[in-house]
């Protein structure tokens, strides 16, 4: 018997933070505080911000309570990693160095407790909503970012702004299905990166999906959402034996 | 209160007991003692400033049988603390046996409902011969076949006894 362990790694994402929803940042920080700062690293993947509209907004006061709690997290010895959301990917080197975090491309593959696992956000896998694919690659261009980030930090706001409207507006139009992971985009993460397991979020759909022919696993992560009822959240482990396990917000495995 | 002396080639440990807020822990824990079973065994897994754990194995690393189990009283209100001793186990919250770890760190992650729902069962406290403990935690560690952390020169359990 080899416990007890300290927790391999922790994967949370689609915490969405923002100043308006002051229960969600509450639970984050203590999520960070009474369990990620005892794992071995932390993988945020995506969507940690509601939005995010360059560097250069890092000094908001509520902006700096985030990164404190993330650097004290690194600061306690634990690698901390961050990946890209649909709504947050300008998130820069200097967000990073500030917070003590490494960034990572999506997708990436990490070995964990000799598990080889694939990390995705999630969003390049939902290939049937063409509307969002082709967005995606127009915003994700180098150029187009150094674009975007070139004009004022208002107007890039105003424009978020807009975007976030236009999104909300944009779901309630969307089918159930193609707001999700395609088989076909999964199938060819999973020939990509040689790993047979996935864990990712952004459909806010959370699961543990196999494959009984395979032994495939996905793992997809919740949203965090506690300033409305019912609260949701939660975050998967990878213990030192390499078990995966999934967690509501309390901890308890579901 | 029950105290267990535990004679090591490190030096003494002098561990009380809590026999009220963790009553079958320690009963669990006072059988193998009485049974002679933590004579010959090791410091087997010492992580610095976690912990360190025995109770398991002879110095050859040959794992000594420990057939019952005692159900998880973690949720007895005690803190894994720095030099507070508690039940190691595998995944399944209720198979602790014989093996057990001193905190060499305020493990608060450890204490109930820890990372699982269950936590890991605090049933006593280091109260002479801390600063074994603390030399046992600064032990330098390597690879022994398949285990890890394990301390390159044997820290021995030469016997465990109660006393009052």
């Amino acid at each position: 018997m080899t416990s007890p362990a300290r927790t391999l790694a922790l994967f949370i994402s689609d915490l969405h933070l923002q100043e308006s929803h002051p229960r969600t940042a509450e639970a984050f920080f203590r999520f960070l505080a009474e369990h990620a700062s005892h794992a071995r690293a932390l993988y945020l993947l995506g969507d940690i911000f509601e939005y995010w509209a360059g560097d250069d907004d890092l000094a908001t006061p509520f902006h700096q309570r985030v990164i404190d709690a993330l650097r004290d997290v690194s600061a306690a010895g634990v690698s901390v990693y961050w990946m890209a959301g649909n709504r947050d990917f300008l998130v820069g080197q200097d967000f990073a160095d500030a917070a003590g975090l490494t960034l990572l491309a999506d997708p990436h593959v990490a070995t964990i407790g000799k598990q080889t696992v694939a990390l995705v956000h999630g969003d390049a896998q939902c290939t049937d909503d063409l509307n969002y694919m082709a967005f995606r690659a127009q915003v994700r261009e180098p150029a187009w970012q150094q674009q975007f980030l070139a004009m004022p930090l208002a107007q890039r706001k105003g424009i978020i702004a807009g975007l976030r409207e236009g999104s909300r507006q944009a779901h309630g139009e969307k089918s159930y299905e193609i707001m999700d992971v395609t088989p076909d985009a999964i199938a060819a993460l999973h020939a990509a990166t040689g790993a047979d397991v996935i864990i990712h979020g952004h459909t806010h759909r959370p699961a543990l999906h196999q494959d009984p022919d395979s032994g495939r696993r996905r793992y997809v992560l919740p949203d965090w959402e506690l300033d409305t009822e019912p609260v949701r959240g939660g975050w998967i482990a990878i213990d030192a034996q390499g078990n995966i396990t999934r967690h509501d917000l309390h901890g308890q495995p579901l | 209160m029950t105290t267990v002396l535990m004679t090591t080639n490190k030096g003494n440990i002098k561990i009380e007991l809590d026999d009220a807020k963790a009553p079958k822990t320690v009963a669990n824990f006072v059988d193998y003692v009485n049974k002679g079973h933590f004579s010959n065994t090791i410091f087997h897994r010492v992580i610095k400033d976690f912990m360190i754990q025995g109770g398991g194995f002879t110095p050859e690393m040959s794992q000594k049988p420990a057939g019952t189990t005692v159900e998880n009283e973690a949720k007895n209100g005690l803190k894994n603390d720095k030099y507070t001793l508690a039940m190691a186990r595998t995944m399944d919250p209720h198979s602790a046996s014989a093996q057990f770890f001193i905190n060499t760190k305020n493990n608060d992650f450890l204490n109930y409902p820890g990372q699982d729902g269950w936590g890991y069962a605090v049933f006593g406290k280091v109260v002479e011969g801390q600063d074994v403990v603390d030399q046992i935690n600064n032990v330098k560690t390597s690879r022994s076949g398949m285990h890890s952390d394990v301390p390159a020169d044997a820290v021995i359990i030469e016997k465990a006894e109660v006393v009052q």
